[in-house]
């Protein structure tokens, strides 16, 4: 049964204490089988889910006040996902409710609440993505700030999808470091060249990628570049040019610092398009 | 020469000492490219040398 809202000199009847009572001992349950906008009727009762497609619950403001709680579980297959209407929900844990899932949502004013997930333990990708860089028009230069942290040891970035104004090389630089750059590597033609590359002490790792006004490719693999320990890599490239060229290239920076960011820069010209994807690696 | 840079979501024009930093990232990549075309060429005058062409000298290496 919902909150009453009694008033004075009005007759308190069996039915509606038993009915009070009972929330507490076996809550007030309303089921939906479609995306569902909370009500203030629901407060303190139990909103169940049943829905194999997924569906989202709606939070507004101004149904609810601080203190007011209601649970939310789902018993099908689709994902029912809290949502922010006009009220904020902030959480710890995830959003999504699984089937099977369930939690609490708790207000602290009428405009704004926390969604308390139930225990689940998640199990953990092996590969997640951290970040995705839109790379805009026509620029020189794209840094990924925050992209390293303590939580992933090793690390995958991927370029794909744009274009550059000319043909040339992409290189990778950490943080602000400008120096101590080691490489070797080959760079092959697709017509059968193949050819050896090595560069020591340089400014950055230079063909790790590949821009010309048909592609943007590079794929980096980043070993402990937040460790207090140097970074390692491997990259490779591969130019969809019929008389282009594949690159494969790894070594070292020769420094302990520990990075959170990187920059890539086309060796000529700009990039304009595309996408740079930073994955982490599980530790464990 | 104005520049513009990306950082995260954000283009705006490069400073000039980031525009300085790109000038000297891409004048290393057009130095290491030149130093790769060197190398093509010397190789390409050592098959010569050596009457060999590129699938040769590959097969001989490979």
């Amino acid at each position: 049964m919902a909150i009453q809202d009694f008033t004075a000199g009005q007759v308190l009847t069996a039915v509606q204490m038993d009915n009070l009572q009972a929330n507490d001992y076996n809550q007030t349950v309303s089921t939906k089988t479609a995306s569902y906008t909370l009500v203030a009727a629901d407060k303190g009762t139990r909103v169940v889910m049943n829905s194999a497609s997924a569906t989202t619950i709606t939070v507004n403001t101004s149904l609810f006040s601080a203190g007011d709680t209601l649970f939310l579980q789902n018993i099908s297959t689709g994902v029912c996902t809290v949502t922010a209407g006009t009220a904020t929900v902030s959480s710890a844990g995830p959003l999504a409710i699984p089937q099977n899932g369930s939690g609490t949502l708790y207000f602290t004013s009428a405009g704004v609440s926390i969604y308390y997930p139930s225990a689940v333990t998640a199990t953990p990708s092996g590969l997640t993505l951290i970040s995705a860089t839109t790379i805009g028009t026509a620029v020189s230069s794209v840094t990924v700030s925050g992209a390293f942290s303590s939580t992933y040891d090793n690390y995958e970035i991927k370029i794909s999808g744009g274009v550059g104004s000319a043909g040339g090389a992409l290189s990778l630089q950490l943080g602000a470091t400008t120096t101590g750059y080691y490489k070797a590597g080959n760079v092959n033609s697709y017509a059968g060249l193949f050819n050896g590359t090595a560069t020591a002490n340089a400014a950055n790792w230079n063909n790790v990628g590949t821009h010309a006004t048909n592609v943007l490719s590079g794929q980096i693999w980043l070993f402990d570049p937040n460790l207090a320990k140097p970074t390692k890599f491997i990259s490779n490239y591969q130019f969809t040019g019929t008389t282009g060229d594949s690159s494969q290239q790894s070594g070292f920076l020769d420094n302990s610092t520990q990075y959170t960011a990187f920059t890539i820069t086309p060796g000529t010209g700009t990039l304009t398009g595309g996408t740079i994807r930073v994955y982490g690696y599980q530790n464990s | 020469m104005t520049y513009k840079i990306q950082i995260n979501d954000l283009v705006r024009d490069a400073t000039a000492e980031e525009a300085a930093q790109i000038e000297a990232a891409q004048a290393e990549a057009v130095a290491q490219n030149e130093a790769q075309i060197a190398k093509q060429i010397s190789r390409q005058a050592v098959l010569n040398k050596l009457g060999l062409t590129a699938d040769e000298a590959a097969a001989l290496l490979g």
